[in-house]
């Protein structure tokens, strides 16, 4: 049985006769990052709030570091660092002073601990600025320094980068991925920006719906993604034919007069476009696509594309 | 429970909503020190100290203090919800009960100060009026009495408060109609003029602490009037054990109550 830092099991949350979150049984290796791909209303929060004891789920079990969390609320969440939703401080503090505050109820009696959280998002300590007058950017980088500050085993992450400028983006993803591989902390992340996802996440699992439709390693994922080749050629249709007929090859499709898709991975391209010069066609293009995360985000939600 | 008060007064820098109503309970006296010509004629410093000290009794406490406290606790209860912070609180993890009866520790400590800036107000024009401040420190210990009473007194519009959930509006309007009420009936003779048990002279806040702190009050050298008066309640007198009886009660039973209001609520 793999280590699983979170497990959850057929958790699902109702609000009246709508389900938010249907029996999702998800699994976060110890170590990795996660990463929880879904769309805007997908049950992305419901499910991290859930995680958390923030929501009481209608039904389903939450297991973290191998222990039911109800019940164990106090033994548990002191090991969870999170950012849920947007960040929410006090108006008429400074950051230093928020995370004081924060600081402080966690049982952290030195300075150290706020001022390495600052210092790890780029904040400046006892700076005078309140936090009233802060950008989104650096709001969210202080939410960050609050989920970090107490260096928890275990980091929920709810679309981290929210307003963060592309520079920032870059700089948490760094973070991030740096915070996994030094220090070994598990994180669960979550967001509806695909890329970012693809980019950071060891394992991916998609959320449509409420319904956790696909959980697999990044490597798994990308194993699954369909590869075609597609020729560009003077008469599709007398190409397909010859394929078919002198190759052996039947995954053929015209596309239209001078294209055709071949999704038979075994062709040798390299006979293919011979016989087609040979056969008097002229050929224009011959490539190897393979399909995006996108498109397989798109396969597996059955809808369109995500940002 | 000690760190979250702490963190409840480090959430009040530079919130001066607190501060400046801890300062108006030296309004009415100041205000009839400055404006009544009454107040400006003492033949004794213990007179001085008795009239001051009544006018913050009677007034300040009643007018000021009880719609103060109602107030903060409502700034104090929806902070977190306003500010999106309870979800930050709850994964420390801290309890929701917990953190609303720090916050009722600091409201009580609130109005403890300002009962205490009030007196040392009087004490002030006293010593300024040239008078030795004769019986001020007995007068003083009755105002932080009368503090917690008021406090305790508050705490059932607090819970209304809570149990609305984010309507200041009509907040204000239940916690201005229950100091009205409060003052009106601390003194009629129907409520004050009731024996010590289960009616609403006792159960109250209004004519309980009415009941309580006007024996302490030296009407030796008051009009005809206030003797009168004097002799026709002290028989309904409430000892301080009795009343402080009624404090405590009342108080476990509504702290408990603004605490599983305040644990339903979602972040």
């Amino acid at each position: 049985m793999r280590d699983y830092v979170i497990e959850t099991r057929g958790l699902t949350k109702k609000y009246g006769e709508q389900k938010s979150v249907s029996n999702l049984s998800m699994h976060v290796r110890k170590g990795r990052i996660y990463g929880l791909l879904g769309r805007n209303g997908a049950g992305k929060t419901t499910t991290m709030r859930m995680l958390l004891g923030l929501t009481a789920p209608s039904s389903g079990e939450v297991k973290i570091f191998g222990k039911s969390l109800r019940g164990n609320e106090k033994n548990i969440l002191p090991r969870i660092g999170s950012l849920i939703e947007s960040p929410g401080f006090y108006p008429n503090l400074t950051g230093t002073e928020n995370l004081q505050i924060f600081a402080d109820l966690r049982g952290l009696k030195s300075s150290k601990y706020v001022k390495s959280a600052l210092e790890v998002v780029n904040l400046p300590y006892r700076d005078k600025k309140l936090f009233s007058q802060y950008s989104l950017g650096m709001k969210q980088r202080l939410a960050i320094a609050l989920a970090v500050m107490h260096n928890p085993e275990l980091l929920i992450l709810d679309e981290p980068i929210n307003g963060l400028d592309p520079i920032g983006i870059a700089e948490v993803r760094d973070f991030i991925r740096e915070l996994c591989n030094a220090t070994g902390k598990t994180i669960l992340i979550s967001s509806h920006i695909l890329s970012e996802i693809s980019l950071l996440a060891d394992d991916i699992g998609i959320i449509d719906h409420g319904v956790l439709l696909e959980e697999e390693s990044r490597e798994e994922l990308e194993a699954k993604n369909g590869k075609y080749f597609r020729f560009t050629v003077s008469n599709a249709g007398l190409a397909a034919n010859l394929l078919q007929s002198r190759l052996g090859i039947q995954n053929v499709q015209v596309d239209n007069a001078n294209e055709l898709t071949v999704r038979d991975l075994h062709l040798d391209t390299g006979a293919a476009v011979r016989l087609f010069v040979d056969a008097g066609l002229s050929v224009s293009d011959a490539h190897l696509y393979e399909d995006t995360l996108e498109d397989y985000f798109k396969q597996v939600t059955g809808g369109e594309g995500i940002a | 429970m000690l760190r979250l008060l702490r963190s409840e007064f480090a959430k009040l820098k530079r919130k001066p909503l607190f501060f400046a109503a801890s300062a108006a309970s030296a309004l009415i006296p100041l205000g009839c020190a400055l404006f009544l010509p009454e107040m400006q004629d003492f033949s004794s410093g213990a007179e001085a100290v008795d009239r001051l000290m009544s006018t913050l009794f009677q007034m300040s406490a009643y007018l000021l203090l009880m719609p103060a406290l109602v107030v903060l606790a409502s700034n104090l209860l929806f902070e977190e919800q306003d500010n999106d912070t309870l979800k930050n609180l709850m994964t420390v993890p801290v309890s929701k009960p917990a953190l609303a009866l720090a916050k009722m520790i600091l409201l009580f400590l609130f109005a403890i100060a300002f009962m205490v800036v009030g007196s040392l107000v009087n004490l002030m024009m006293v010593l300024a009026s040239g008078l030795e401040p004769v019986g001020f420190w007995r007068l003083f210990c009755v105002g932080i009495g009368q503090g917690i009473m008021m406090w305790a007194g508050a705490l059932p519009c607090v819970l209304l408060v809570v149990l609305l959930n984010r309507s200041y509006i009509i907040s204000v309007i239940i916690t201005f109609f229950y100091t009205a009420v409060n003052y009106i009936f601390g003194t009629n003779d129907f409520f004050i003029m009731q024996p010590f048990g289960f009616n609403p002279g006792t159960l109250l806040p209004g004519p309980l602490t009415f009941r309580w702190f006007f024996q302490y009050l030296d009407t030796s050298v008051s009009s005809a009037q206030m003797t009168e008066l004097m002799e026709r309640i002290s028989p309904y007198f409430v000892t301080t054990p009795q009343a402080f009886l009624v404090v405590i009660l009342e108080s476990a039973v509504f702290l408990t109550l603004i605490a599983l209001v305040y644990k339903r609520q979602s972040c």
